[in-house]
């Protein structure tokens, strides 16, 4: 009898465990069942430009961007001026992105009259869950052409020319905050004077603070590495002082546009302008009010 | 004792065998659309997780809600970010029962109704919509449609766009079950 009891004790488990395993509830099932997935970071910054400068973010497959980019003049322009409303320097360009991993752009400014063209690749992209990576990595390719007629200096096409090789290198901390370190290398065929170097080096903070679900603060700052620092600075050398360029500004978000409303001491809105030639101090309110505009086209069917 | 042991066991085996009526799929598709005249706002994910119980008719669905995919990139970035904001709750799932009499060994598309909680936004609303089955042997069918608003789910939209944006919201779901072993 004790036997015969364990025996059916020992039936009784074995088919309990199999039942056990299979009537689990939908919950646990529905749970187990999911993919483990890889969940990447987006809109780490909401346009393609931090203020001035490139951010990480690109136009995704099929999307094109047409942007306009708008500086007034200085502030400290007064009254006679009206502190820079009467002057405007724009930008116009469109940006395409012939895969989710890399851009191509072109542009022209007003702004001794550029033409710029430029390509942006995807190397790395901040990611959590099965794959893990801490930062998302871009590599920036641009090339700028000086058109204006006013500098004889520039007597062919080689010496208008400069060349921009950027890394992007950012991290979307969380929701909220956002930062970029942006390496600089500005390679300039022609300079305006000896003490101007053809090779610029360049060091780019950007940061980006949500401050709404639509509205973020965007910070920008350029270290330009320059070389003869004094000579440049002593009131005879007759070459222009340049500054670093700092952009402080408001991104917008409303549907397809984004606004972006800035203050900077930047007048250009390339790399080779912005980084290497911004002549407006930030200690004299030379400061620009701007704003880029920017609308996007889809031509995924 | 014997009798009672055999019975015991055939008694486990049937319920084991009861137990096998767990129906799954993962690729279910769900379908949005929240289109107006001015703007075309649909978007589908695939990768729906979904089960169906057909003994005690109990059906769960469960989304990432970062699987829709939008034709408009851009549209996509402000579902996540601004709209459903999948950082903060990555998942939509309903969790229901069919309220309805089914027949599952038919094999015919019967309409039945479905009750459950509808969880998305960090928001639970309760819904009863209808939904078609069709029953085979190693495979069953469904699909529902069911309309939501985004304010039930706590989703603002701005009024610079809610023009843009339908007032409801059609959800649509497929799904093709295979038996769960």
């Amino acid at each position: 009898m004790k036997s015969k009891s364990f025996l059916l004790f020992f039936l009784t488990s074995l088919f309990l465990i199999p039942f056990q395993a299979k009537s689990q509830d939908l919950d646990s099932l529905l749970a187990k069942s999911a993919e483990p997935q890889t969940v990447y970071a987006t809109a780490t910054f909401k346009s393609t430009r931090v203020v001035n400068g490139h951010s990480i973010e690109r136009m995704k497959k099929n999307q094109l961007e047409f942007r306009v980019s708008h500086r007034f003049g200085e502030l400290n322009t007064g009254s006679y001026n009206f502190w820079g409303l009467d002057q405007g320097t724009i930008h116009l360009a469109l940006e395409y992105g012939l895969t989710d991993w890399l851009e191509v752009g072109i542009g022209r400014s007003t702004y001794e009259k550029t033409v710029d063209g430029f390509g942006k690749i995807s190397l790395l992209r901040q990611s959590s869950g099965v794959s893990n990576m801490p930062i998302q990595l871009s590599y920036l390719l641009s090339t700028e052409y000086i058109g204006s007629k006013l500098n004889s200096n520039y007597t062919n096409g080689y010496s208008r020319s400069s060349y921009i090789q950027q890394i992007l290198i950012a991290r979307k901390f969380n929701d909220n905050l956002s930062i970029q370190l942006a390496p600089t290398y500005i390679h300039r065929n022609l300079v305006p004077t000896e003490l101007d170097k053809n090779d610029l080096f360049s060091m780019g903070l950007g940061g980006r603070l949500k401050l709404s679900k639509r509205i973020s603060l965007n910070i920008e700052y350029f270290y330009v590495y320059r070389a003869n620092e004094s000579a440049l600075n002593s009131p005879n050398s007759g070459t222009t002082k340049y500054y670093n360029p700092l952009s402080i500004g408001v991104d917008i978000e409303t549907g397809g546009h984004v606004f972006q409303i800035m203050l900077t001491n930047a007048l250009a809105m390339r790399e080779g302008g912005f980084i290497g030639k911004t002549t407006g101090s930030w200690s004299n309110a030379g400061v620009h009010l701007g704003f880029n505009i920017s609308r996007v086209f889809s031509f995924t069917k | 004792m014997k009798k009672l042991c055999l019975l015991t066991v055939f008694g486990f085996f049937a319920f084991t065998l009861a137990a096998q009526n767990v129906y799954l799929t993962k690729d279910a598709k769900i379908n949005f659309n929240s289109s107006t005249p001015i703007e075309d706002i649909i978007a589908e994910s695939n990768q729906a997780t979904a089960v169906i119980d057909i003994e005690k008719n109990g059906v769960q669905f469960s989304v990432l809600t970062t699987s829709f995919k939008f034709r408009r990139a851009l549209m996509e970035e402000h579902f996540n970010e601004n709209y459903i904001e999948s950082p903060k709750f990555p998942k939509a799932t309903f969790k229901g029962k069919i309220t309805s009499s089914m027949d599952w060994k038919s094999d015919k598309t019967t309409t039945v109704d479905v009750k459950g909680d509808l969880t998305m936004h960090g928001v639970t609303k309760e819904f009863t919509f209808q939904a078609q089955i069709t029953p085979a042997k190693e495979k069953i069918a469904a699909s529902a449609t069911l309309k939501i608003t985004p304010e039930q789910f706590n989703i603002a939209i701005p009024s610079a766009v809610r023009e843009k944006i339908a007032k409801e919201v059609t959800l649509k779901i497929d799904a093709s079950f295979v038996p769960y072993h």
